[in-house]
């Protein structure tokens, strides 16, 4: 049987009421899984969301979360992996729960944590304003060393020098925790990944070599194997393994004081190995695990599907759906044939992502590999990957979610009382470099992204793309939480590629992605 | 994106005119022009245009074809032999052909044109997912067979590695670098000796077009950085870059290059 923990609304609450549904495990009626509850989290559990419900699948069965690493709070602030990696939420942690948790607890909980959760440390405890990135986009504070370094700590020099722009945050030019403090440290804010379906995204299969075109660069390999690796986690790739993820997680987000022991750090990559997540039920289409159904929809056939492989339109598709829901009977009950369009129109986004051609254009890292500028070709030309849509391998590129003139900004004018949220950069490549190709050498940027990592010119605002699944657990989206919805992200591309959807074409799409 | 198996793409010509008298057969054609794109019900085709005379210089494909296409916001040196074939897109094709993006923007470089009917092309795409369906360019190919590990790499070995005018590695190169690197490792070489060389081209109306100074040094030391950071640190490195003889307007392109020798002692 089933069971259900209902999402983060209070609406759904009263849903779970109504509908006499257990909840499983320790986590709390609103589905938030506190560090250190303890319970099980069974093997498969369902969480509703906007769209319908989120699975989260654990295939080594039900996880006793006492004293486990990945649940248990580990360092001085109280937090746990699971803070920000919520069941109900994909494994990610939606803007509505953290709202949620700002009104539950107000403002107590953990994720506010003034390291990262604040906008800047040292910022009025107890007031919204402080926390307005991760109260309003779902951001948290990523504060990184300038100039990088690299894993042997030699520094890196960089191929820009950085100035900022405009601070809302005053964390990069705060004389403790910004560019002139004595750690000379960038703050940027980005969402934090869904931690499930790992195995996609750490493959050693397809387009994993030992040398990246991008860069270029030697590809970093896993410590302990040697072995090339995807390069495909975090919105940078600064780190490569779930294990060294780990690590960098705790000490920065956790606060842990020292390092997690071996033991623990292999429970936590186990346990983050076997987890999946996607939506299982449409609200309007039903459910999404049906035997015969579409053989990509659903957590089962998700954690089933073979990784490391790049998506084509015979063999392998990128999301297999099939054409079982391509042309589907009119029922007699009225509940049914709208069912039955909403799958009809599933089918159709399906089309829309796969074949809808448009001209990709000055996306560097993509127009710049090889393609041309522009490139006439589809979503599926750079969310290629088998069952998850991400790239295969180091799928990092500038499309201009963070720099500018593409980036979302503030519209400033007399009668607009909101002011820019986000930290803004100006970016200066030195002659003797190769320019951004789309950008050249003076760039505007709210995130460079890998080239705070790097410290390449080519690799500013360049983000490492993300996993398609649960996306209706886990709004807001894109690495800076620039679209607040489906309909927000479809519309950025919209707008950024010229694409003219029709509202059907629109509509269909964000049907698709809506049971990802 | 990820490096695939070159395959040539299927052009079928549905609709051809007789080609130019200007520019004959067999001439080569080296000029910087801004890239043209024009579209076609199927993939789009790329032309530059050199003394009133439009050039064919390649289509879209993949990222593993022989020839890549510019990029609008770039001017391209354009290295090519016309030949003796009829247009494609309205253009003389050129064959063979180089391109190279020239790295600084050009935003005055912006044409797209429009589908016309006559400038029709049946492409069979190479790589799926992609604007149509067609056959597979390549499969998730299998794990080569494992060699015995009492199989030596016969050393020396040279490779080459060709570069765009006043460029660097780029993405096509990292399958030449696995190769260095295997010949390296499978060989228990000593010794990497890399010569990479700064070179100009002689453009068809006379001017000769050099690349900066320092990109035979850059070209050098970052071949031997990357093998460096992919862990080839036991064996020795010599590295030196040197210009190439003066260019002829033939195959000018050819000197733009690196010429990597991995040897015992």
């Amino acid at each position: 049987m089933t069971r259900h923990i209902y999402g983060a609304a209070a609406a759904s609450a009263l849903l779970l009421a109504l509908a006499g549904i257990a909840r499983v495990g320790a986590a709390g009626p609103s589905g938030w899984w506190s560090p250190g509850e303890g319970g099980r989290l069974p093997a498969y559990a369902t969480y509703a969301n906007d769209y319908g419900e989120v699975g989260v699948l654990n295939t080594s069965g039900p996880v006793d979360t006492n004293g486990h690493p990945f649940f248990e709070p580990l360092g001085g602030n109280g937090r746990a992996c699971v803070s920000c990696h919520q069941p109900a939420n994909g494994m990610s942690l939606s803007v509505a729960s953290i709202q949620e948790r700002w009104r539950v607890t107000k403002g107590a909980d953990p994720i506010f944590a003034p390291v990262d959760g604040m906008n800047c440390p040292g910022l009025p405890a107890g007031d919204p304003k402080s926390h307005s990135l991760l109260l309003e986009r779902g951001l948290f504070r990523v504060f990184l060393p300038w100039p990088p370094a690299r894993d042997d700590g030699t520094p890196i020099e960089p191929e820009f020098t950085i100035e900022v722009v405009r601070d809302p945050t005053g964390c990069n030019t705060s004389p403790r925790y910004g560019l002139t403090s004595p750690t000379p440290t960038i703050s940027v804010y980005r969402r934090p990944r869904p931690v499930a379906n790992t195995k996609y995204f750490t493959h050693h299969g397809f387009g994993v070599f030992p040398f990246v075109g991008k860069g270029p660069l030697a590809t970093v390999r896993d410590p302990e194997t040697g072995l090339p690796t995807a390069m495909n986690m975090m919105a940078d790739a600064r780190v490569s393994t779930l294990k060294t993820q780990a690590v960098s997680a705790a000490q920065s987000h956790l606060e842990i004081a020292g390092a997690l022991d071996e033991a623990r750090l292999r429970q936590i990559v186990e346990f983050e190995s076997q987890v999946y997540a996607a939506q299982v039920r449409h609200r309007t289409a039903g459910s999404l695990m049906e035997a015969g159904g579409p053989p990509g929809l659903g957590v089962r056939n998700l954690a089933a599907g073979a990784s490391g492989v790049l998506g084509n339109n015979t063999t392998q598709w990128v999301f297999p759906v099939g054409d079982v829901w391509k042309k589907l009977a009119t029922p007699a009950g009225a509940s049914e044939a709208q069912r039955n369009r909403m799958r009809e129109s599933i089918a159709r986004g399906h089309d829309v992502f796969m074949f809808r051609t448009f001209w990709i254009r000055d996306v560097q890292h993509l127009n710049t590999v090889g393609l041309g500028n522009p490139t006439k070709r589809t979503c599926s030309t750079c969310h290629g990957m088998h069952m998850t849509g991400m790239d295969v391998a180091n799928g990092w590129m500038d499309l201009g979610v963070t720099n500018l003139p593409w980036a979302r900004e503030e519209p400033l004018n007399p009668w607009n009382e909101r002011k820019p949220q986000m930290p803004l950069f100006k970016i200066t490549c030195k002659a003797s470099v190769p320019p951004h190709a789309f950008l050249g050498r003076a760039i505007y940027t709210q995130d460079p992204g890998r080239a705070l990592v790097t410290g390449k010119c080519t690799d500013v605002g360049s983000i490492v793309m993300q996993q398609f699944r649960g996306l209706a657990a886990r709004a807001p989206y894109f690495a800076n939480g620039s679209a607040g919805s489906l309909r927000d992200l479809v519309d950025f591309y919209d707008r950024r590629f010229n694409i003219g959807y029709t509202a059907q074409e629109r509509e269909d799409l964000i049907n698709f992605l809506s049971v990802l | 994106m990820t490096i695939t198996p070159r395959r040539a793409a299927v052009i079928c010509i549905a609709l051809v005119t007789s080609a130019s008298t200007s520019a004959a057969p067999g001439q080569q054609r080296n000029f910087v022009a801004c890239p043209i794109v024009r579209d076609t019900s199927t993939v789009p085709c790329w032309l530059a245009e050199y003394e009133g005379e439009l050039y064919f210089l390649t289509l879209q494909t993949d990222v593993s074809a022989p020839v890549n296409p510019p990029q609008l916001g770039h001017r391209v040196l354009v290295e090519g032999v016309v030949a003796d074939e009829p247009r494609v897109c309205g253009g003389i094709p050129l064959k063979p052909v180089v391109l190279s993006v020239l790295p600084e923007l050009d935003n005055s470089c912006s044409t797209m044109l429009p589908a016309e009917d006559r400038y029709n092309l049946t492409f069979e795409p190479p790589r799926p997912p992609g604007p149509s369906r067609g056959r597979l360019a390549f499969d998730n190919p299998a794990p080569p067979p494992a060699r015995p590990a009492a199989e030596a790499e016969a050393l020396p070995k040279s490779f080459t590695l060709q570069y765009d005018f006043d460029s660097t590695v780029a993405f096509r190169h990292a399958g030449a670098l696995q190769q260095i690197q295997d010949a390296v490792q499978k060989g228990k070489a000593t010794h990497v000796d890399i010569t990479a060389y700064r070179a100009s081209s002689l453009l068809s109306n006379g001017k000769t077009l050099l690349e900066r100074e320092d990109i035979g040094r850059r070209r050098a030391e970052q071949l031997a950085g990357l093998l460096k950071d992919a862990g080839l640190t036991g064996v020795a490195y010599q590295v030196r870059w040197l210009d190439a003889a003066a260019p002829d307007g033939g195959d000018d392109a050819a000197a733009r290059r690196a010429d990597v020798v991995v040897r015992r002692n």
